[in-house]
């Protein structure tokens, strides 16, 4: 087995660890937490991809993705406190309604 | 070599982010997945995407660990504390499902055939820079708008209701 595909793997068991963290977690934070994982994974992806092909464009394409990651802990994080704020619900299984 | 480094790499990698998925505290698995970022950074560095691992390291380890430590910081720690820990259904019905999606996606990894290289990257960061700002120019205005509405977006979130 080449390296690359080594590689290919690691990121695949990274991104689905993430995906286990995002349905197991109880608590919102931490549930952001392993979407964040998850987009490492992807971006370990992309890079690998990007040496055995010989280009840079993936190295490109996480740059977005690092960008997005950026963005979205931004409003993640400012809907979590606002979530905490409103009404003391907290755990990831108690907030099912989209408004009071 | 390559393996070697390779090897503890990856060992670190996953040993930190199933401790980030699993620990019981927040602040606990946001050190995890600070280790995790780390080990990241270092995968990066032998793949040969130096740009990428300082702006890894700048961008993750830096700046949204900060932010989500704030962030526990300005939530009352016993609402918190109500909430931690993993469900432990869900994590018995979800292990295995992750598992044979493992399975199928590995399969066809080690089985499948790559496509040929195309070229061969001599100054990466200097090939980075040329191809972000000649092929990929409008996407990259594009992202600092992204930025902008996330800001704005915050903003508004974090506003308290008169």
């Amino acid at each position: 087995m080449s390296i690359e595909k080594a590689y290919i793997l690691l990121s695949i068991l990274v991104f689905l660890i993430g995906l286990l963290g995002v349905m197991v977690r109880k608590n919102l934070i931490t549930m952001l937490v392993s979407t964040e994982i998850m987009l490492n994974g992807v971006n370990l992806t992309l890079v690998s991809a990007d040496r055995f092909l010989g280009r840079v464009d993936g190295q490109i394409l996480s740059f977005f993705v690092l960008t997005v990651a950026a963005a979205e802990v931004a409003v993640g994080l400012g809907l979590v406190v606002s979530i905490f704020r409103l009404r003391g619900y907290e755990g990831s299984s108690e907030i099912v309604h989209l408004r009071d | 070599m390559e393996w070697i480094v390779f090897g503890t790499l990856a060992l670190w990698l996953l040993g930190s982010v199933i401790g980030a998925i699993l620990v019981r505290n927040p602040v606990h698995s946001i050190l995890f997945f600070l280790s995790s970022v780390l080990a990241m950074a270092g995968l990066f560095l032998s793949l040969g995407a130096e740009l990428l691992a300082g702006l890894q390291i700048i961008i993750y380890a830096v700046a949204i660990v900060v932010f989500y430590v704030l962030v526990i910081t300005t939530i009352p720690w016993e609402k918190v504390k109500r909430f931690e820990g993993v469900y432990a259904k869900e994590l018995a019905v979800g292990f295995p499902v992750v598992l044979v999606a493992f399975a199928l996606m590995g399969y066809m990894v080690v089985e499948g055939d790559f496509a040929q290289p195309v070229g061969k990257v001599e100054d990466n960061v200097r090939e980075v820079g040329r191809t972000l700002f000649t092929s990929y120019l409008f996407p990259f205005e594009i992202a600092s708008v992204i930025l902008l509405v996330a800001m704005i977006g915050a903003i508004l979130l974090g506003r308290k209701e008169e």
